[in-house]
């Protein structure tokens, strides 16, 4: 129970962080807030997948992609209008990544990664060839911004309070479902399937139920993500966003269900910092530095805290449960 | 598919083979597991034991033979569906997992006592909450059966060999089985373990439940068992109450070597 309460507090904080912030701050920390919620979402949902399911899957940045064409170009054509073109792309993505995922699960390890990998580069290069749907490499033009029930979308805080929105939602449901039968069976798998298969799981079922989950939320944070910006290409889903996505990961700690998004935030506000302060010193060296910094930083994590950030930050609060309930138990 | 002469046996095995490339692991196997009661499988090292309890419980698809589970042919099915089917069984190297607490791996012995979706879990919807809270009173209940509720917090890695087992023993019982099958209960156990393991399985056969102990320690086979099944390079070489098979001379033979008979 005390466990219980720890969290409770944390998550009210939370809350009133996240409400409170852009009432002070100015548009450049709220627009940058924005993508740390994004990145944030799809973060967790692939740190799901790949450290607590132990489902290799690099296609996480396909979802991401896909979500934010077909809403895009649904609203771009007038078919539908933004809101409802988010949901008809989550729903896409979950039939593609049911008819992808069932032959592709059958795969482990290093041989899944390289054919979710081999997707990521045909959803990237297929984007930038079918140029009249999509614009092609120029991008999609002319995005119309969120409306609903006649509300619009339109300043960076509307969409702060969105995107925060999106993203609590996602770790608010994964923290209940890691926790409950369906999350257990999950993490059960990764560690022994022959175990899990014989108390009863049905593990490829299981396998497909949480890829096509997380992909599903990773397909919504692409549609905000497009709305947000009005703008999207088909670089920005490929093999760059996927080294961004694990270097939160790493970062932050996949092992832990918020590493990700505490991951994101350091990531992306380190690297605005890199920006600003290095910007003026070396001009021509910022994306080197940036390439050089986070590579040592991703080393320097995995050597001195292999949990990352979350895990360390677990450590200090005592919210290792290994430790807590150890006394109570 | 039903079969007559089959309905008074719990689980019966015919003909039952299995190969890994050229290597007969289990060959034309029969025998029968009647309802309450304990039989036991012994044999020598590489007798094809743990691979007759894999076939059986559906983790490898056997080549040839009929397997009947309460009277249904459930042959070459999954392990999945053979568990919520009311088998039932633990590992020889424990299989644990790891990453979950002792009382989150009985917790999953119970997935087949539950029947909440990822919509309802993840929305944490009170259907999901009152199961979980039924889940977690009778995993708690196994735990206490086996002796280690105390320990129901702490991780896997904290817990010494024989109490590891007993976890195994608790996951395999929270599946509420027919048929309970363990893998080398006993093995690596120390002398005290070994026995609080015996005065478990006593208590589970008097609960009524049938197990089948594929095991190398004899004296505690001898002691348990009221029949037992000898297999040696694949095949069975002998079948009957413990003091028939002491005495049988094949099972000598297999256990001690052509010479010294």
């Amino acid at each position: 129970m005390k466990l219980m309460s720890k969290i409770s507090v944390v998550w009210v904080f939370l809350i009133v962080a996240i409400i409170v912030v852009p009432l002070t701050s100015s548009s450049y920390i709220i627009g940058v807030m924005c993508f740390v919620a994004v990145f944030g979402a799809l973060g967790i949902g692939m740190g799901v997948l790949m450290e607590q399911a132990g489902i290799f899957s690099l296609a996480h940045p396909t979802w991401f992609g896909l979500g934010a064409y077909i809403s895009g170009i649904l609203a771009v054509q007038g078919v539908t209008p933004p809101w409802l073109g988010s949901i008809v792309g989550a729903v896409c993505v979950a039939i593609l990544s049911v008819l992808i995922g069932a032959p592709l699960l059958r795969l482990r390890g290093y041989y899944l990664a390289c054919a979710t990998f081999g997707l990521l580069l045909v959803v990237e290069i297929s984007l930038a060839q079918l140029g009249s749907i999509t614009g092609g490499h120029e991008g999609l033009m002319g995005i119309p911004p969120l409306t609903v029930f006649g509300f619009t979308f339109e300043t960076d805080i509307h969409y702060y309070y969105l995107s925060w929105g999106l993203c609590l939602a996602c770790l608010w449901f994964l923290y209940n479902l890691m926790g409950s039968r369906v999350g257990r069976a999950v993490r059960a798998f990764s560690d022994s399937e022959i175990a899990a298969g014989s108390m009863g799981v049905n593990v490829p079922a299981f396998k497909l139920k949480i890829f096509v989950l997380t992909a599903v939320m990773a397909s919504l944070a692409g549609s905000l993500y497009t709305f947000y910006l009005r703008f999207t290409q088909p670089g920005i889903f490929g093999f760059p966003l996927l080294v961004e996505l694990m270097t939160m990961i790493i970062i932050g700690g996949g092992r832990t269900l918020y590493g990700p998004l505490l991951g994101s935030f350091v990531v992306l506000w380190l690297r605005e910092l890199i920006h600003i302060y290095l910007g003026k010193l070396l001009p021509r060296m910022t994306a080197e530095v940036d390439a050089i910094f986070f590579g040592v930083l991703i080393i320097i994590i995995l050597v001195f805290m292999p949990g990352g950030l979350a895990g360390w930050v677990d450590r200090l609060l005592g919210f290792n449960r290994r430790v807590i309930e150890k006394a109570t138990g | 598919m039903k079969k007559p002469q089959a309905e008074s046996m719990l689980l019966e095995v015919k003909g039952l083979s299995k190969r890994f490339g050229g290597i007969k692991a289990v060959e034309d196997v029969s025998f029968g597991i009647q309802e309450k009661g304990i039989i036991s499988m012994i044999g020598p090292n590489g007798a094809g034991k743990s691979t007759f309890i894999n076939v059986v419980s559906g983790v490898y698809m056997p080549d040839a033979g009929e397997i009947y589970f309460a009277g249904e042919d459930v042959a070459g099915l999954p392990a999945h569906t053979m568990a919520s089917k009311g088998l039932s069984r633990t590992f020889q190297l424990e299989e644990l997992f790891i990453n979950l607490t002792v009382l989150e791996n009985v917790l999953v012995g119970c997935h087949t006592g539950g029947s909440s979706g990822i919509l309802s879990c993840g929305f944490s919807l009170p259907s999901a909450r009152k199961e979980e809270r039924r889940l977690r009173d009778e995993s708690m209940e196994c735990l206490r059966e086996v002796g280690i509720a105390e320990k129901a917090c702490n991780t896997i890695s904290q817990l010494p060999l024989g109490e590891r087992k007993l976890v195994g023993i608790a996951r395999a019982l929270a599946m509420k089985p027919k048929l309970l099958l363990l893998d080398e209960p006993a093995g690596g156990l120390a002398a005290h373990e070994v026995e609080r393991l015996v005065q478990l399985i006593y208590t589970l056969k008097e609960r009524g439940l049938t197990l089948f102990i594929v095991e190398h320690n004899m004296p505690f086979v001898m002691s348990l068992s009221e029949r037992i099944v000898v297999l040696d390079e694949g095949k069975k070489i002998a079948e009957g109450i413990p003091d028939e098979v002491k005495k049988n001379e094949r099972v000598i033979k297999a256990y001690l070597g052509e010479e010294v008979a």
